[in-house]
């Protein structure tokens, strides 16, 4: 359907989209769950360093964000570098670049709605499951995970439709490049900016508007349905 | 072989809990007393979910925990089960889900009862694939009972375990909890507020007031004394006697003495199956006027509540002879 509904470009440019996001939800969701665990913890020394990290990209410009990556992971950069030299793998001017970006900048979302849910379940729980021989290790698995997927579902899907959108980080670090690094937003902006272009900009941001609704329509519904899983 | 507290105290906020205690590793202790008493506090010491700010526990020689040495260990290595007043069952997961939770996590050495033994025994195998999320209040405490027995700990406790249930659940439990506790020989530390439980279930009692205990030992001792008499709401007095099944542990029967009867000539023609004979001990005037004879009998001493008005045309006096009457719903 989608198929006869867009052009080819436009296809091109979806996909390269939803690879970005994708791959950014992915890479990043083990480090948010580690974050929003320790984060959801009674007090600790480094918390609010801790806390301080993972909110940083809420409130940096997203250009600051892809210019920061680019001095870290560019090909001269220090990790870049290394990354090059040890594993031959570039991430600026790439699609794994963007979705470095991306994932950066989907951090703080993602955190923030798994953080929320392991703060809601409740502890007696686990001390019900520490009277069952359950070690602390344990308990996070077979408990304090399985209670919080209604949040982590619903934080990898925002940000998955954050994702999608993400435009300063991504331009900055990857770069616009057609069929690698072009999403929707930098081919938007791209329109813009070429005369007589206008109708493939507007086509493009309809595009990006169903997206980002149906993303969050599917964040809501997934939790919705894992509480009612939950409680019945 | 017990369960030993020396200097132990444990604080939360403004409450301290001290405890100086040596509990068999036998039988069914009861901790008794009133609400905020910290009953259930001691039981999370004990289990390793509320740290000793001072003092030492030890479980048959093997020290759980001491302030001094800086000792403590972890409540999921403690081996000791603690059943909550709210069960705390797994939301997640189904009645089965939660006993195989258990199960999966004991000792592949303890001998206890399987998952499905244990369903059946407490009578809810039927309900086994149920989300936990549908069942009533008693059929939550069974399954949490059942959780708590099939992790296979060496040291059982419970929090209130009948709060949830009815007049003949009740009575199912506790016997459900005896056979058990008889059966696998799995010490027990019960909690509770209601002094017919702690008659009917205790080898050994602890009464708790305020956060220091106040008297302990078998229930025939402890039950029938002044301060343990003073814990008690003035309608809740009444005695302790030998249950007539006469098995351990919780051999016991608390008659209150609002439901005994006096008789200053041996009764003839009643109905009431249970009729002893005896002395009377003492005669005490109650704060709400009533009057509270103490009957010396061959079952031990009963207590009678009777009023100003059948005192004073009975004329009881210490020493003379009387009839106690008691209905067997009482026993």
């Amino acid at each position: 359907m989608l198929r006869a509904m867009l052009t080819a470009e436009e296809l091109q440019i979806l996909s390269t989209s939803l690879g970005v996001a994708g791959r950014a939800v992915l890479f990043s969701l083990p480090v948010a769950i580690l974050f929003a665990w320790a984060l959801s913890r009674p007090r600790f020394p480094g918390q609010s360093v801790l806390n301080t990290i993972a909110h940083l990209p809420l409130v940096l410009p997203p250009v600051l964000v892809g210019y920061l990556l680019l001095l870290a992971f560019g090909v001269n950069g220090p990790l870049g570098g290394w990354l090059k030299q040890s594993f031959g793998i570039q991430l600026a001017l790439t699609a794994e670049g963007a979705a470095l970006a991306t994932a950066v900048m989907a951090f703080p979302l993602m955190v923030r709605a798994i953080r929320l849910s392991f703060e809601a379940t409740d502890g007696g729980l686990f001390e019900a499951a520490a009277v069952l021989r359950a070690s602390p290790w344990d308990r996070f698995w077979s408990l304090a995970l399985p209670l919080a997927w209604p949040g982590v579902l619903s934080g990898a899907v925002v940000a998955f439709a954050a994702g999608l959108g993400e435009f300063g980080a991504v331009i900055t670090f990857a770069s616009n490049i057609e069929g690698e690094t072009q999403t929707l937003p930098l081919a938007i902006n791209a329109a813009l900016n070429t005369p007589g272009r206008d109708d493939v900009a507007f086509r493009l941001a309809a595009i990006s508007l169903v997206a980002a609704i149906v993303g969050l329509l599917a964040a809501e519904g997934l939790q919705r349905w894992a509480r009612r899983r939950l409680e019945g | 072989m017990s369960l030993d507290l020396n200097g132990a105290v444990v604080r939360r906020g403004a409450f301290r809990l001290s405890a100086d205690l040596s509990i068999p590793a036998e039988g069914i202790t009861v901790v008794f007393g009133p609400s905020g008493a910290g009953k259930s506090m001691l039981l999370s010491a004990i289990a390793g979910l509320h740290k000793l700010s001072a003092g030492r526990l030890a479980f048959n020689g093997r020290v759980l925990e001491d302030v001094d040495q800086r000792i403590r260990v972890p409540a999921h290595d403690r081996a000791v089960g603690l059943v909550f007043q709210n069960a705390r069952l797994f939301p997640h997961l189904t009645v089965r889900g939660n006993l195989h939770f258990a199960e999966s996590r004991r000792p592949a050495a303890r001998n206890a009862p399987i998952a499905l033994e244990i369903a059946r025994t407490l009578e809810f195998e039927d309900l086994l694939d149920r989300p936990v999320h549908n069942l009533s209040g008693g059929e939550r405490s069974r399954v949490a009972l059942a959780r708590a027995i099939v992790s296979a700990p060496e040291l059982l406790l419970l929090d209130e375990p009948f709060a949830a249930l009815d007049g003949r659940r009740r009575r199912d439990f506790a016997r459900q909890l005896k056979d058990h506790c008889r059966d696998q020989g799995v010490p027990m530390i019960v909690v509770t507020h209601q002094v017919e439980e702690a008659a009917e279930l205790a080898s050994h009692i602890v009464a708790v007031r305020a956060g220091r205990v106040v008297c302990e030992g078998k229930p025939a001792d402890v039950m029938m004394r002044p301060d343990f008499m003073g814990l008690l709401d003035p309608r809740d007095r009444g005695a302790w006697i030998q249950g007539a099944a006469g098995f351990a542990p919780g051999d016991g029967v608390w008659v209150r003495a609002d439901s005994v009867l006096l008789a200053s000539r041996e009764p003839v023609g009643i109905s009431a199956r249970n009729v002893w004979p005896g002395r009377i001990a003492s005669i005490a005037r109650e704060s709400d006027g009533s009057i509270l004879v103490s009957l010396a009998t061959g079952k031990g001493y009963i207590l009678s509540r009777i009023t100003p008005d059948a005192h004073a045309e009975l004329k009881f006096e210490e020493g003379v002879a009387a009839w106690a009457i008691v209905k067997a719903h009482a026993l």
